[in-house]
């Protein structure tokens, strides 16, 4: 080889991988907006992702599956924890994770600080990043809840769901509510009486906890609902 | 050493040294909040994120240090004159070594940016571009004064300079997360895939010809094939980061394309590592500096571009993206191309640095030193990989929440530990041995005997 051939091999090669890294730069920009909802990118948000970087909570955590592994990602945390899923993590840590072999550091945030943390989490759930990570894709909680729905006519406990309105805070499928934890998630990490004694008394299993308490139903009513959201859990192991 | 002004690369050595044994032992303390259940009390004053920060941020710290001495080594003996300030280049030392200080101190009560591996406050991140400037006019005022150019210090000088525009991409707040990951890489990848890849070749190659005097045409013409090869592969390979960040689908293909042919390079450089040994007459000596070269050859080669490549493509990153596989080709490839590079440039130039003659030295020590840390590393990335495809399983495929699924991992976490242990004794040994290098005990040991304990093994004289 010449030296005049190694010469051009650096030059061409170079260039030629800057001109398409450029071009697609520009082509990031213009859709940049769409894919992220940048009008929904509010000052609420930005002091939220102020917040976010003044706590050093990226150091744990993964967004976008950048930063720290040690703690669970929190790209679709908004989607699978709910609203008040997310704040209760902020206020109190140390109660949330007091039986948790990985504890997360009780950082004293300001009231202003957890409300825009929670902003920010509720924007980038909605990021459109090509539906990672898997764990938290919609498509997959929807083929695997809608099959637990299709027998709910049949199931006692899915009518019972229904009759309590579970589903007005909590999501279910790619319908419910936003301000509880996502039942698909609580089956998959809680067990049956787990669920039901938290159903009975919220307050007495995690302090601080904003669920009310369905004290008119039995005992056995409190269980039917704790196997039926255990079950949406396990129908997920298919991807 | 030839020019008396090579002598400001020792102290960036000495302290290079230090800060890397400070970062072994707080990985250490990273490791074991894996298999531990650290109390709420120690997580509120220390939590993993600061140690993390610190981890990380004295990784960048020594390595950038290390790439400069070896600059202030380099750039006199190739321009052929002293450089331009000296004593510039001391202070230089001083005013990185106290930001870096101040940074790690100040991490330790919250003041940080908050940016993976770019926790320096921005007020800091004002000194370390101070720092870079007057490290690049030193460098560049000095070679510019000689006028003697080859593509050796064009790779090298390119690459500082490129490191350093780089680094400003890092420094603002960009109010779209998207956007910040988007140029964040722009600092990290091109650093680690570009720029620093461009100081690796220059120092290899200089290496290459010192010890072993082959034709420097050949060097110089395969640098420039090296160089294009890895600004082709790295450049727009950046793209195997946009994969899940919010950006266009496009980048799904570009980034796989591209950075599917990243190990190419890679191996280029080691073909060509080992071509010199085997072309030129000379036995190959002092032999720890080889198994260095040998090891940063062949490391780099498995940690950055085989690990790389098993991660690289969308199908596969989908579901190893943000798990403990990052975590494994992280350090194997951190560890082969980048700590091997600066501990090599360390036993190369040192040696040299003190006077001793034809720079050979006593290299028992080191021996074990560098079979502990690269055991170390190695059984240490095996098990990072095994904790990151049960993670990939676990949590990926089955869905399973994250606490379920760390909770398996803690078994590998305990291994990585375990394996931690030996990098630091390793580290220890390497960094005592480089800093009290003594001249060969037995020079007049017959080659015959150094042949059968296998220094110098492959030598064809």
């Amino acid at each position: 080889m010449s030296e005049r051939l190694a010469k051009s091999i650096f030059w061409v090669g170079t260039l030629s991988s800057l001109v398409v890294f450029l071009a697609m730069t520009v082509h990031t920009h213009r859709n940049f907006a769409a894919l992220t909802h940048a009008e929904a990118l509010d000052d609420k948000v930005v002091a939220g992702k102020h917040a976010f970087e003044r706590h050093n909570c990226n150091d744990c955590h993964t967004i976008l599956g950048f930063g720290a592994y040690y703690a669970p990602d929190l790209t679709r945390a908004y989607a699978r924890l709910g609203e008040d899923g997310v704040r209760r993590r902020l206020e109190s840590p140390e109660v949330v994770f007091a039986s948790s072999y990985r504890k997360m550091p009780q950082q004293h945030l300001s009231p202003t600080e957890v409300e825009d943390l929670v902003a920010f989490l509720a924007w980038v759930s909605r990021i459109d990043n090509h539906d990672w990570p898997p764990q938290d894709s919609p498509h997959r909680w929807q083929r695997s809840t809608e099959r637990a729905l299709a027998s709910a006519a049949l199931s006692p406990a899915a009518a019972l769901v229904q009759q309590e309105n579970c589903l007005a805070c909590h999501a279910l499928g790619t319908g419910g509510g936003s301000v509880g934890p996502r039942l698909e998630w609580i089956g998959a990490r809680r067990d049956v009486d787990y669920i039901a004694r938290y159903i009975a008394n919220p307050e007495a299993v995690s302090h601080g906890s904003r669920m009310p308490a369905f004290p008119h139903l039995s005992e056995g009513q409190r269980l039917m609902i704790g196997e039926f959201v255990v079950s949406l859990a396990t129908d997920r192991s298919t991807p | 050493m030839t020019y008396r002004s090579q002598r400001v690369a020792y102290p960036y050595f000495v302290v290079a040294l230090l800060l890397f044994a400070l970062q072994v032992v707080m990985g250490l303390w990273v490791g074991l909040q894996y298999v531990l259940t650290v109390p709420q009390s120690v997580v509120d004053v220390f939590p993993f994120a600061t140690s993390r920060a610190m981890h990380t941020n004295l990784l960048v710290l020594w390595m950038l240090l290390g790439f400069m001495g070896a600059t202030y080594y380099l750039v006199p003996e190739e321009a052929e004159s002293e450089l331009a300030w000296p004593r510039l280049a001391i202070f230089q030392l001083v005013l990185l070594v106290g930001t870096g200080v101040a940074a790690l101190v100040g991490f330790l009560f919250g003041w940080t940016q908050g940016r993976p591996l770019l926790e320096i406050p921005t007020t800091l991140d004002f000194l370390v571009v101070a720092g870079a400037l007057i490290f690049l006019a030193n460098v560049g005022v000095t070679l510019w004064r000689a006028r003697r150019w080859n593509v050796l210090q064009g790779a090298l000088l390119g690459g500082l300079v490129f490191l350093a525009v780089m680094y400003l991409f890092g420094m603002p707040f960009y109010p779209n997360l998207a956007m910040d990951w988007y140029y964040w890489w722009w600092v990290i990848h091109l650093w680690v895939e570009g720029a620093w890849e461009l100081i690796t070749a220059a120092m290899a190659a200089f290496m290459l010809l010192k010890l072993t005097g082959v034709d420097r045409k050949v060097v110089e013409k395969w640098l420039y094939v090296e160089l294009g090869l890895f600004l082709f592969t790295g450049i727009a390979g950046t793209g195997h980061h946009y994969y899940w960040l919010g950006a266009p689908k496009a980048w799904l293909l570009v980034g796989g394309a591209f950075s599917a042919l990243e190990p190419f390079p890679i191996l280029l450089m080691l073909y060509d590592t080992w071509r010199s040994t085997r072309e030129h007459g000379r036995s190959l000596a002092p032999g720890l500096t080889w198994l260095y070269l040998g090891g940063m050859a062949v490391l780099h080669f498995v940690g950055a571009g085989l690990f790389g490549f098993a991660h690289t493509l969308p199908q596969i990153n989908y579901y190893t993206h943000g798990s403990q596989v990052t975590v494994s080709h992280g350090h194997l490839a951190f560890f082969g191309a980048y700590a091997l590079l600066n501990l090599s440039f360390f036993y190369f130039a040192i040696p040299r640095l003190k006077g001793l003659p034809e720079g050979r030295y006593d290299e028992r020590a080191g021996r074990w030193g560098f079979w502990l840390m690269t055991l170390g590393i190695l059984g240490m990335s095996l098990a990072f990989a095994v904790a990151g495809v049960l993670q990939t399983y676990l949590e990926r495929i089955r869905g399973e929440p994250f606490m379920v699924a760390q909770a398996p991992m803690r078994f590998w976490m305990l291994i990585v530990v375990l394996h931690g242990l030996l990098v630091v004794a390793g580290v220890v040994v390497t960094v005592k041995h480089l800093l009290t290098l003594g001249p060969e005990r037995t020079s007049a040991r017959p080659a015959a005997e150094l042949q059968a304990i296998g220094v110098g093994a492959g030598a064809s004289s």
